[in-house]
């Protein structure tokens, strides 16, 4: 299961995951970010505080626009992560390329 | 028992009948030659009633066996023997009266022998006829017989043969107990005379054959009567041998029967269309019911409905559309019609369907069905069919009529019955299809999970300085997770574990990539972090974007007792130190491949050098062995692992292996219950 809210905040467009992220749902993820981008979003934020749990087709869904990121100069950043998540995210070394932060505040403020 | 040899009855019964003719023939001609020359023959008369009955009895016998044996019984062919012995019996005797007329009076024509000779004769044809006959009726009578109709033509055939031994008891004489029995058979030859179940069977033109037939018996069942009727002079013909309970009853029998059926025959004539509609389609009905079972295809019953319908409905003209998977109408079977002048009528009809309101009784089977009155210079009515499979409408048949409001409710309602029957056909057809398509990709995966089997080694590469072993299993019939090992010499092994992003036929054909790019980059004497950048590289160019492959390296050498270690984005190695007795991941930086497809990568790798002692146990695996949840979503986790090698660590590796594996499946509550590929691969330094 998973609800994606999307609200607008500070500038950022804030993409809000609720649930999980796996291979049957992250067509979802997906689109969600393709709608950004291609609104022209310049500034994406990813609210990962009631994500639970991502697989790698999850993971697979940020890396595959971290190139469209660089490219068109969009700041793609994510907040919020438990504990578990983030570990999934370090272990595949994600981390080292996406801006990951604690909470809101410190993510607008960077 | 002695063994008779195959008796014949046809021609045995033909030749005694025959014989006991001529025997008759015999006995009443010496008799007459007595009477004549007044000297008593001493012939009682008697023996004649005796060879009559016999002679009887053995036409009985030699019909019942011909016509029993003549299996195509066929009403009209019954029929025809009948008419035709009996025509046979009247040209007979016309001919003989013909003979007579032209003899004038001459003394041969007052010849008594020659005109008992011919008298016998008579007899002989109209007992042949009249037996025939009614053994003839007997297989009409008991059409679709039941046990009441049995009966009585048991009891009948009983008193038929009380009657010939009538004789013996009333002496031929015209009295009450004669007219008694007479009465007696012939009603009950009445009652039977009601069994004509048989003509509705007939198509209309065998009717008006069988009235023809049933004619020329009656003429000839009335002609032969008169005739017989003549030979009562007592000079001429001293014995008679027709006035005759037997023979007078079953001229009633013979003659009510064909009356009966002719009359009803006739009354029938003008129903008999209904009844042959109402059996062509039962046949069409079996033919749809059949066509499921045989392997004809949808073309094939659609055409059988179409066929069907047509001749259920009298319809002047009628087409199929098919509606396509594009979206296009395709215009299937066009009886009667042109092409163009179905353009037109189509035309016409989707407008009028459009504007009609739908029915409103939605639950009525053939709600769906549609006549509608068409404004054409040619047709005016018309029938719209929707063919429908699982609620979904797949196409339509339009029957056509030149008159107005030309279908009715019976048409349609038996229409609406074939088109059910031979939906159900379509849909059995898909099904089976599917199922066989179905059955076609089941193999195909199996193909590939035994391809799949194969890549995964079958034999570890190890030397006396460490045991290994592995594991591996796939959520779905194939799975993206990987392991290998590569002897580059005595000393220095590789082992490899991966994982594909995402699972399944994806995951497996990119692992199967992984093995490529391992099997021939391990070659080059790489170290591990130049193997994970030159497989990064390899990889860019063959992986879908949102794809990634996590691995971890290790390269052991048992000379120097090292082990060299390099991650990307793999699930960290559980490493077990046998000196501090703990266990402990081996963390270590390292970006997953394909995630970044630049030379930017190579600033992600890491690798590092450890010296191992003896009983350091290894445990590499793959994140669906983390990430395996139990009943209450519980994950079985890093921690759990670690702790479990420090418990099993005194073990083989292969019992290590299944310590953990066992574990794992206890933990998640049976083996079947993991949604994700799992692999584990256990080393253990001697």
């Amino acid at each position: 299961m998973l609800n994606i809210k999307g609200l607008e905040e500070n500038g950022y467009h804030i993409l809000a995951l609720e649930g999980e992220v796996d291979a049957s749902n992250s067509v979802i993820l997906d689109e969600a970010i393709q709608g950004l981008i291609s609104e022209g979003s310049l500034a994406i934020l990813i609210d990962g505080r009631e994500l639970a749990y991502i697989s790698s087709a999850g993971l697979g869904v940020f890396m595959s626009y971290l190139e469209d990121f660089q490219e068109k100069n969009i700041a793609f950043k994510i907040y919020g992560l438990t504990e578990k998540v983030y570990e999934v995210f370090k272990i595949l070394g994600l981390h080292q390329l996406i801006e990951i932060f604690p909470d809101k505040q410190t993510a607008f403020s960077s | 028992m002695i063994k008779l040899p195959q008796i014949n009855f046809g021609k045995l019964s033909l030749l005694l009948a025959i014989l006991v003719w001529l025997g008759l023939l015999f006995v009443d001609l010496v008799r007459l030659f007595g009477i004549i020359n007044e000297m008593e023959s001493g012939i009682a008369i008697e023996f004649t009633w005796i060879l009559e009955i016999l002679f009887f009895l053995m036409v009985y016998v030699y019909y019942s066996y011909s016509i029993s044996k003549n299996s195509k019984n066929e009403f009209l062919n019954l029929i025809w023997r009948a008419a035709s012995t009996g025509l046979f019996a009247v040209v007979f005797s016309l001919l003989i009266f013909l003979f007579y007329g032209s003899l004038g009076d001459s003394r041969l024509s007052q010849e008594p022998f020659l005109r008992n000779f011919f008298y016998h004769i008579s007899f002989a044809l109209t007992s042949i006829f009249l037996i025939s006959s009614a053994l003839l009726w007997k297989h009409l009578i008991l059409y679709q017989k039941n046990k009441r109709v049995v009966k009585q033509w048991q009891a009948y055939e009983f008193a038929m043969l009380g009657a010939m031994f009538f004789i013996f008891f009333n002496q031929n004489t015209l009295d009450y107990s004669f007219l008694f029995g007479l009465v007696l058979l012939i009603g009950l030859g009445l009652v039977l005379s009601g069994n004509l179940k048989w003509i509705p069977y007939l198509t209309f033109k065998e009717k008006w054959k069988s009235l023809l037939f049933l004619f020329i018996i009656l003429l000839s069942c009335g002609f032969l009567f008169i005739q017989l009727q003549g030979f009562t002079d007592k000079v001429i013909y001293p014995v008679n041998l027709t006035d005759n309970l037997f023979l007078i009853s079953l001229f009633g029998f013979i003659f009510s029967y064909s009356l009966f059926s002719f009359l009803v025959t006739l009354f029938n004539l003008p129903t008999s269309s209904v009844f042959e509609q109402k059996l062509v389609e039962a046949i069409s009905f079996q033919r749809l019911s059949q066509s499921i079972k045989a392997e004809e295809n949808e073309e094939q019953v659609l055409d059988i409905l179409m066929d069907s319908c047509m001749s259920a409905s009298y319809a002047d003209g009628a087409w199929l559309e098919m509606d396509r998977e594009d979206q296009q109408v395709e215009y299937l079977f066009e009886r009667f019609i042109e092409s163009d002048t179905r353009q037109e009528l189509s035309e016409i009809i989707n407008e009028s369907v459009d504007s009609q309101t739908a029915p409103k009784d939605n639950f009525s089977s053939n709600a769906n069905l549609r006549e509608v009155q068409i404004n054409h210079p040619r047709f005016e009515s018309a029938l719209v069919v929707p063919l429908i499979i699982n609620k979904s409408t797949f196409g339509r048949m339009i029957f056509i009529k030149e008159v107005k409001d030309g279908f009715n409710n019976e048409m349609i309602n038996i229409i609406s019955t074939f088109v059910n029957q031979a939906c159900i056909a379509v849909e059995n057809h898909r099904l089976l299809n599917q199922a066989i398509l179905n059955e076609r990709y089941q193999e195909e995966l199996k193909i590939a999970q035994r391809v799949q089997k194969a890549l995964l080694p079958a034999k570890l590469d190890h030397n006396d300085s460490f045991e290994i072993s592995a594991y591996s299993n796939a959520a779905d019939e194939v799975g993206g997770d990987y392991y290998d090992t590569f002897k580059l010499d005595e000393d220095r092994f590789v082992l490899i574990i991966g994982d594909v992003s995402g699972k399944g036929t994806s995951a497996a054909f990119h692992m199967a990539q992984m093995k490529g790019i391992f099997q021939s980059l391990i070659q080059l004497n790489l170290s591990p972090s130049d193997f994970l950048i030159k497989a990064n590289s390899a990889l860019s160019k063959c992986l879908e974007r949102n794809h990634f492959i996590t691995v971890s390296i290790f390269l052991i050498n048992t000379a120097q007792k090292t082990f060299c270690h390099a991650r990307a984005g793999h699930v960290p190695t559980l490493h077990y130190d046998a000196i501090s007795a703990k266990s402990d991941y081996l963390g270590l930086d390292g970006l997953g491949l394909g995630i970044l497809r630049n030379k930017l990568y190579e600033k992600h790798v890491d690798e590092k050098t450890f010296t191992y002692q003896s009983g350091d146990t290894l445990v590499l695996f793959t994140d669906g062995v983390v990430e395996a949840k139990n009943h209450q979503g519980k994950q079985f986790g890093f921690e759990r692992l670690r702790t479990l090698l420090e418990v099993y660590n005194k073990h083989s590796s292969k019992e290590i292996q299944t310590k953990l594996i066992d574990s794992l499946h206890h933990f998640v509550g049976g083996d079947g219950q993991i949604d994700d590929d799992y692999s584990m691969m256990v080393v253990k330094f001697n």
